[in-house]
């Protein structure tokens, strides 16, 4: 349902991506946008992987607006989506913004999701679901990283609720639904984020007990981070005080995992180093 | 209302006796002390009332109910189904184990007590805690709501004396702890059996960290 239909306030936009394999190489079969969602050409930096970038050119979500992103991964594809900029969600006057990302990769389909943070600014109300479908021979990788308020200028996230489910599936069975919200008690609570404004998940299927061991071994004894292995899926998370250091955390993780779960060295990103 | 023989029932599945290993598991709190998120009285108090609302009222106590309504219609399917469910609510290896491991010693137990549906659980990847004790309880003829409540008191005893094994706290301090953390379980139970199916889920990003770091402590007491 759009936002208009719902008489709200705000943006409903929708993007859907289809990637299909041609000829040793994946191309962008289906590209349809509604509203302020985009994607720019494809770049090619690896060859056959296709390298999608996510615009959304407001710039920021308010209340009420709505991001509806589907891709999906055909047979033998290879994908990357990433952003060029941190995703920034605005104080709401009352409904909240509410972002849906459905991801779907086919048998022998690779895709990685890789966006820049989002920065939840004080008084900010929404509702972020990521649901993602793969299947058997499927292989993935995503991330998602948060900052709550704006620690660089002293701006705290004592207002506001942010609400977030992941979700992955394998051949339609749930391997793991992993829902919670963050306000200002969630926060500050040794069970929650422990006053550390920013934190990171990181997801790669299939994964091995040498996947699980690397990136321990990268992140060393660094507080707040954990890693585990549930069921083939490699779940690692991380707290931080700043974002930069959660950020180059996290290109190094996937730069460790991704010859096994992708099948392919790490290949930066052109734009994450902007 | 729940009879007599219920209650005698219900009083030998959570008691700490049942020889399931629940003393075992401490479900991250042995590395939140490690690691220095919890050092007293106060912060135990924090850390078991947050996952108490946050994840066990969210989780657990939802999909125990619809496992009991599903042993009640001898609905096998939707038994499967949402002991699935749980264990992808479980957010680390430790934490999938340890329900994995409960669940299979619960449902030994009851094979051997002549609950005879228990049967076909032994060995099955997705039996969990929450599988056995909802089939106990139709089994028994325990109230679903006084189950809920049975289970979510386990817990919490579970919790509060690993506490005071750890932290550590003194055994005063862990009984009133347990007074009153125990005062809120009533309306846990009845908000958990208030929520719709599209809200069952609740994590902890500190329980999941905790848990997860858990995995690789250095000397450690307890499973989990």
């Amino acid at each position: 349902m759009l936002a208009q239909e719902l008489g709200g306030p705000g943006w409903a936009a929708e993007l859907k991506l289809g990637f299909e394999s041609r000829g040793g190489k994946t191309v962008l079969a289906e590209r349809r946008h509604r509203g302020p969602l985009a994607v720019q050409r494809p770049f090619y930096p690896e060859g056959e992987v296709c390298h999608v970038y996510l615009l959304h050119p407001p710039g920021g979500v308010v209340g009420g607006d709505r991001l509806d992103i589907r891709a999906t991964a055909g047979k033998e594809s290879r994908a990357l989506i990433t952003t060029p900029a941190a995703g920034k969600f605005y104080r709401s006057e009352g409904l909240p913004a509410r972002q849906t990302v459905r991801l779907a990769v086919n048998d022998v389909a690779a895709l990685e999701w890789l966006p820049q943070e989002s920065i939840f600014y004080r008084g900010a109300s929404v509702v972020s679901e990521v649901d993602v479908d793969l299947a058997e021979t499927a292989r993935f990788i995503g991330w998602e990283s948060f900052c709550f308020g704006r620690p660089a200028c002293g701006e705290t996230f004592d207002r506001g609720r942010a609400a977030f489910c992941w979700s992955v599936r394998v051949s339609g069975r749930p391997l793991l639904i992993e829902r919670f919200e963050v306000d200002e008690e969630v926060l500050n609570a040794n069970w929650g984020l422990q006053g550390q404004p920013i934190a990171a998940s990181l997801f790669a299927y299939p994964a091995l007990p040498k996947n699980l061991e690397s990136v321990r071994a990268i992140a060393g004894d660094r507080a707040g981070f954990g890693a585990t292995l549930i069921d083939g899926l490699l779940v690692c998370r991380a707290l931080d005080s700043q974002i930069e250091p959660l950020r180059r955390l996290l290109v190094e993780l996937w730069r460790a995992v991704r010859p096994d779960v992708i099948g392919r060295k790490a290949c930066l990103p052109r734009i994450w180093a902007t | 209302m729940i009879t007599d023989l219920g209650l005698v029932r219900l009083l030998q599945l959570v008691s700490p006796a049942l020889p399931i290993g629940m003393y075992s598991y401490s479900q991250g709190l042995e590395r939140a002390v490690e690691d220095g998120w919890i050092g007293n009285e106060r912060q135990a108090g924090e850390w078991i009332a947050g996952i108490l609302e946050r994840c066990q009222t969210r989780t657990d106590l939802p999909c125990l109910s619809h496992l009991y309504d599903a042993w009640a219609e001898g609905d096998v399917a939707s038994v499967e189904r949402w002991s699935i469910h749980l264990l992808a609510c479980r957010e680390t290896s430790e934490l999938r184990a340890e329900d994995r491991q409960s669940g299979q010693a619960l449902v030994r137990l009851l094979v051997g007590l002549s609950v005879e549906r228990a049967e076909a659980w032994i060995r099955h990847p997705s039996a969990t805690l929450a599988t056995g004790f909802s089939l106990a309880a139709v089994s028994w003829k325990i109230p679903k709501f006084e189950a809920l409540l049975g289970y979510l008191w386990s817990w919490l005893e579970n919790q509060v004396l690993c506490a005071v094994k750890l932290v550590p706290l003194g055994q005063a301090a862990g009984q009133r702890l347990l007074s009153q953390l125990a005062e809120h379980l009533p309306e846990r139970v009845k908000a958990a059996l208030d929520l719709s199916d599209d809200e069952i889920g609740g994590s902890a990003f500190g329980l999941a960290l905790a848990s997860s770091r858990h995995e690789v402590q250095y000397s450690r007491l307890f499973r989990s």
